[in-house]
C-alpha cells in the first residue's frame, strides 16, 4: 500500500477538480444572492398546493383565496358583516312568502374572456355548482327553480323560505364563470384555469404557482398593483424563512406553525413588517361523545365545561394569537354571543364531578383524541392535561391519543372518540354554516341524536326544540334571528356536548416596502389591494 | 458467446418476470390502501359535509363499487396503460407523474452526479496517506453523512445558505418572477434548449441546495465503497505486476485499479437514483421541491388511491428497469460476472 503514491499529475488534476468546483459553487452563490425579480409584481406565499381552480371543485383555502381574487360573487361581506353588492347592481329582494329571491344584476361587466356577464352566465354557474358542485349541499336543496325574466334579473325560487341564502350568495363556490370558456366544462372539473370576472385574470397556472395580472377590462376599481405571484411552499419553516430573506412579499398565515407566527408578531412589533388581520372565521372546540358512558352524564359533561383554562391555553398555544372562545358561532357573526359557554373555574368543575360520582377515589379517565398533523392540536392537548393534573388530578385524568385528521373524520360518525379536538370554518359567513353542522338533527330519541348532523359530528347530541328553532331561525331576520341563535346556543351549553375553545384570525405579513395587507368580510386577503410603496 | 448468451437469458427472465412483480406491488398498494382507516370522501370533504353529500361523493367517485371491482377496474386499466384518474380532482395520474416525476429525476441525477464526484473526491484522498489524519477525517465524513438524519441536514442548510447568509433560495424549484419553459419538465434541459438564460440561473439557483444536501448525505456511501474497493484492489497481484512492469502509476489506476474498484459505486448508483426517485421525501418537503415523493406522500395524505398507486407501480417499474441496466453495466465492464 505504501508503494502507491499519486503521482504530481493526478495530484494537480484532483486539487484544479475541487478547486473548480469550490469557485463555481461561490460564484453561482454571489450570483445570486439578489434573486432577479421584477420590481412592479408582487409576490404572495402560502402553504400547499392549489390542485384545482375550479369553484365548483374548490374547497382547501388557498384555492378560495385564489378564486376571490380571479371573480367576484354576487354579494360579499364588508368587515362589519354588512352584505355588499359586487355582481349584484343592487340588494337582493324577497317576496312576502319567502319564496322568491330576486337578484338585480350589474351591467356593463366582462368575463376575462371578452364575453359579457349577465343572468343567465350567473344561472349557468349556479346551475353547474348545484349540479357537480362538490360542496353543493351547502344549499342543503334550497333552490327548487334558478330563472332569468330577464337579462339582467335572476330569480331563484326556494323550496321553503331561508334567510340564510343572502348570506350564502357570497360564498366563493358560486363564483360566476364564463359559459363560453366553460361550455365543454358543464358537468366536469376545469382545474387548472378560472375565467371570471375579477379584477385579475389568471395567465399561467401550476399547482406551486399561480400569475395573476390586471384585467384591463374589471368594472370595478382596478387592483393597486402590476399583477400578483402566488407561491405555495411546502412547510412552515420555509414560507417563514423566505418572508425574512425577502425572497417574498407577502405571507398568508393558513399552515404557519405557532412559533413562527409568534416570531412574525414579533418582528411586526419592531417594525420589520407590517401585519394585517381578518375576521375570525375558524373555530376551534372540543367535542363529547354523549352516546356512550361515561360522558352520556350530562352532569359530567357540564363539569368539563369548566375545566378549561383558555387564557391559559391560547397563551402556551398560541402565544395568544388565537382569541378565546366561548361560542360555537365565531364573534364577528353574531357579537353578542362570545360569552356563552362558562369560564374555566375548576372549583365548579370539582362539585359538579361530585355530584355525578367523581373525585371521591373514584377518579374519571377520558380518552382525549387529536389530530396529530396539526400541531397546535398536540400543544392544547399537553397543556390540557397538565392543567388537569394540577386542578383536578383527584378527580379525572386525560389519556391523550393522536390520529391522522383523515382517520378521525372518518370514525366520527361512528362514536369512535370519548373527547375529540377539531375545527369548523362554516362554508359561508352565516351563524347557521355553524349551528346547523353540528347541532341538526334529523332523527332524535329525547336529546340523543339517531341520525343526522350532529351524529355525523360525533356528540350525538341534540333536541327536538334546537331543531324547531334551527328551521325557525332561517324565517327570522335581523336581531330576531340572532336571538334565536343565541338560544339554540344556550340549549347547547347546557347539554354540554361542545366546548368551543378559540377562534383563528387569518392574518398575513407584508415587507416593510409593501402596503398593509387588508381582508375582506370572508376572511380572504384582498390581493388588489396590495401596493408597493415608494 | 455463452457468457453473454447467458447474460442475454438472464435480463430476459428479469424483463419477463417484471409484470408479476408489478401485479404484485400494484395488488400490494391496492390492498393496503384500503385497509389503511379513512377514505378519499374524509380527506377531500373533511369533517364539514352531512351523510348525503358524503353518499354521493362516493357513487360520483366509484367508491361504491366493491373491492373486487375496484380492483379489477384498476388492473384492466393498468393493463392498458391507463392509471385512471384523481379521485381530488380528476386529473389523469399520468397527467401528474409526467409533471412530477422529471422534478424529481433531475434532482437526483444532480444529486447523484455531485455525490459521486464528491465521494470519489473523498475516497482518492484518503487512499493517498492511508491512516493517515486525512483519511481517518474522509472515513469519519463518510459514516457521519451516511449517519445525518436527511431532514435534520436538509434544515441546516436551509438555514445556513437560505436563511443567514441568504445565497440561495428557501425552496420551490422555479423563481417565481419568470415564466416556466415548456418542454420536457426537466427544467434545465428546457432552458437550455429555449436559449433562455436568466431561467437557466434561476433553476440552478434553486437546485443548488437540494441536490446539494442529498449530494452530501450520499457522497458518505461512496467515498466509503471507493476508499475500501480501491485499497483492496491496489494490494492485488495484477496492480503488483502492473507496477513491477515499470507502468506509470496513473494509468495503474486509470486503467487498472479503477474500473475494478468502481463496480459496486456503480451498483450503489443504480440502486440509490432508483430509491431516490421515490425515497427523497425529507428533501422534498424541506425544499418544497414538487416532486414525485411528495406527490406521492399528498396523494397519501389525501386517500387518493389512484395517485398512490399509480406513483407507485411507476417507481416500481423504473426500480426494475434500472437494476436490470445496472446488471447489464457491471456485467460488461467485469468479465469475471456470470449469470
Amino acid at each position: 500500500m505504501n508503494n502507491f503514491i499519486l503521482t504530481k499529475k493526478i495530484k494537480e488534476k484532483i486539487l484544479k477538480s475541487f478547486l473548480l468546483i469550490i469557485s463555481l459553487t461561490i460564484i453561482l452563490a454571489q450570483n445570486s444572492c439578489k434573486p432577479n425579480r421584477n420590481s412592479s409584481r408582487i409576490i404572495v406565499a402560502g402553504a400547499g398546493k392549489i390542485t384545482s381552480l375550479d369553484p365548483a371543485q374548490a374547497s382547501t383555502f388557498h384555492a378560495l383565496q385564489l378564486i376571490s381574487s380571479l371573480g367576484d360573487p354576487l354579494y360579499k361581506l364588508d368587515l362589519k358583516g354588512t352584505l355588499q353588492p359586487k355582481l349584484a347592481s343592487g340588494p337582493p329582494k324577497i317576496s312576502e312568502d319567502g319564496l322568491t329571491v330576486l337578484i338585480p344584476i350589474r351591467k356593463n361587466v366582462l368575463f376575462h374572456d371578452g364575453s359579457s356577464f349577465d343572468a343567465e352566465a350567473m344561472a349557468f354557474s349556479l346551475k353547474r355548482f348545484i349540479r357537480i358542485g362538490t360542496l353543493n349541499y351547502i344549499l342543503n336543496g334550497r333552490i327548487a327553480a334558478i330563472e332569468t325574466p330577464n337579462k339582467f334579473l335572476l330569480q331563484l325560487t326556494l323550496t321553503r323560505p331561508s334567510t340564510s341564502i343572502l348570506n350564502l350568495l357570497t360564498s366563493i363556490n358560486i363564483t360566476p364563470i364564463s359559459p363560453t370558456s366553460y361550455s365543454n366544462y358543464k358537468n366536469k372539473f376545469l382545474n387548472n384555469k378560472f375565467v371570471g370576472t375579477g379584477p385579475y385574470k389568471l395567465t399561467n397556472f401550476s399547482s406551486q404557482h399561480q400569475k395573476l395580472e390586471p384585467f384591463e377590462g374589471y368594472w370595478g376599481t382596478p387592483a393597486s398593483n402590476q399583477g400578483i405571484d402566488f407561491i405555495h411552499l411546502s412547510n412552515s419553516t420555509a414560507l417563514f424563512s423566505a418572508l425574512r430573506t425577502g425572497e417574498i412579499d407577502v405571507l398568508l398565515s393558513t399552515s404557519l406553525d405557532e412559533d413562527h407566527r409568534r416570531s412574525l408578531k414579533i418582528m411586526t412589533t419592531q417594525g420589520k413588517l407590517k401585519e394585517g388581520k381578518g375576521s375570525a372565521l375558524e373555530i376551534g372546540y372540543i367535542t363529547f361523545n354523549t352516546k356512550t358512558p361515561p360522558l352520556n352524564n350530562s352532569n359530567l359533561r357540564k363539569a368539563l365545561l369548566y375545566t378549561i383554562d383558555r387564557k391559559l391555553i391560547t397563551q402556551r398555544v398560541s402565544f395568544g394569537l388565537r382569541k378565546s372562545l366561548r361560542s360555537l358561532v365565531p364573534s364577528s357573526l353574531n357579537k353578542r354571543a362570545n360569552t356563552l359557554w362558562p369560564k374555566y373555574n375548576p372549583k365548579k368543575a370539582r362539585d359538579l364531578m361530585k355530584k355525578a360520582g367523581y373525585c371521591n377515589n373514584q377518579k374519571l379517565s377520558l380518552s382525549f383524541t387529536f389530530r396529530s398533523n396539526v400541531p397546535a392540536d398536540k400543544l392544547l392537548a399537553l397543556t390540557w392535561q397538565s392543567q388537569i393534573k394540577r386542578d383536578l388530578h383527584d378527580c379525572m385524568n386525560l389519556r391523550l391519543n393522536g390520529i391522522e385528521s383523515t382517520t378521525i373524520y372518518r370514525q366520527l360518525g361512528e362514536g369512535a372518540f370519548q373527547v375529540v379536538m377539531l375545527d369548523w370554518r362554516g362554508a359561508y359567513p352565516d351563524p347557521e354554516a355553524y349551528l346547523v353542522p353540528l347541532l341538526s338533527c334529523s332523527k332524535i330519541t329525547n336529546t340523543h341524536c339517531e341520525e343526522g348532523e350532529a351524529a355525523a359530528s360525533g356528540s350525538f347530541w341534540s333536541s327536538n326544540w334546537i331543531e324547531k328553532a334551527l328551521k325557525r331561525s332561517d324565517l327570522l331576520t335581523g336581531q330576531a334571528r340572532m336571538n334565536t341563535y343565541q338560544q339554540i346556543e344556550n340549549r347547547a351549553v347546557d347539554g354540554g356536548a361542545y366546548l368551543p375553545i378559540w377562534l383563528d384570525e387569518p392574518r398575513a405579513w407584508s415587507q416593510n416596502h409593501i402596503s398593509k395587507p387588508q381582508f375582506d368580510g370572508s376572511g380572504q386577503l384582498l390581493l388588489d389591494h396590495l401596493r408597493k410603496l415608494n | 458467446m455463452g457468457r453473454k448468451r447467458a447474460l442475454i437469458r438472464y435480463c430476459a427472465i428479469r424483463l419477463a418476470l417484471a409484470p408479476l412483480m408489478l401485479w404484485l406491488i400494484a395488488s400490494l398498494v391496492f390492498i393496503l390502501l384500503r385497509v389503511a382507516p379513512g377514505d378519499p370522501v374524509d380527506a377531500i370533504l373533511g369533517n364539514r359535509a352531512n351523510e348525503i353529500a358524503r353518499e354521493a361523493l362516493r357513487v360520483k367517485l366509484g367508491l361504491d363499487l366493491s373491492v373486487w371491482q375496484q380492483y379489477s377496474n384498476f388492473i384492466i386499466g393498468l393493463a392498458r396503460g391507463d392509471l385512471g384518474e384523481a379521485l381530488v380532482n380528476q386529473e389523469p395520474v399520468r397527467d401528474i407523474i409526467t409533471r412530477s416525476l422529471p422534478a424529481s429525476l433531475e434532482l437526483s441525477i444532480t444529486a447523484l452526479i455531485l455525490a459521486i464526484s464528491l465521494g470519489l473526491l473523498v475516497g482518492f484522498t484518503g487512499i493517498k496517506s492511508p491512516e493517515s489524519n486525512i483519511d481517518l477525517a474522509g472515513r469519519i465524513y463518510g459514516i457521519s453523512t451516511y449517519a445525518l438524519p436527511p431532514f435534520w441536514a436538509a434544515m441546516l442548510m436551509q438555514l445556513l445558505f437560505a436563511v443567514l447568509l441568504g445565497w440561495l433560495p428557501v425552496g420551490g424549484r422555479f423563481p417565481p418572477s419568470l415564466i416556466q419553459p415548456e418542454g420536457s419538465g426537466f427544467l434545465i434541459l428546457d432552458c437550455v434548449i429555449n436559449r433562455n438564460w436568466i431561467a437557466l440561473q434561476g433553476t440552478i439557483r434553486h437546485l443548488v441546495l437540494p441536490a446539494s444536501t442529498l449530494a452530501i448525505l450520499l457522497s458518505g456511501i461512496f467515498s466509503r465503497a471507493l476508499r475500501i474497493n480501491l485499497e483492496r484492489v491496489l494490494q492485488t497481484d495484477h496492480i503488483q505486476a502492473a507496477r513491477s512492469r515499470g507502468i506509470k502509476e496513473s494509468q495503474i489506476i486509470a486503467v487498472h485499479a479503477l474500473p475494478n474498484s468502481l463496480l459496486p459505486v456503480l451498483t450503489i448508483a443504480g440502486i440509490t437514483i432508483a430509491s431516490l426517485v421515490g425515497g427523497a421525501l425529507l428533501i422534498e418537503v424541506t425544499f418544497s421541491w414538487p416532486g414525485i415523493a411528495l406527490r406521492l406522500q399528498e396523494a397519501i395524505s389525501q386517500r387518493d388511491y389512484p395517485v398512490v398507486q399509480g406513483i407507485v407501480v411507476v417507481i416500481a417499474t423504473l426500480v426494475v428497469f434500472v437494476s436490470v441496466i445496472t446488471d447489464l453495466l457491471v456485467a460488461s465492464i467485469d468479465p469475471r460476472v456470470s449469470y
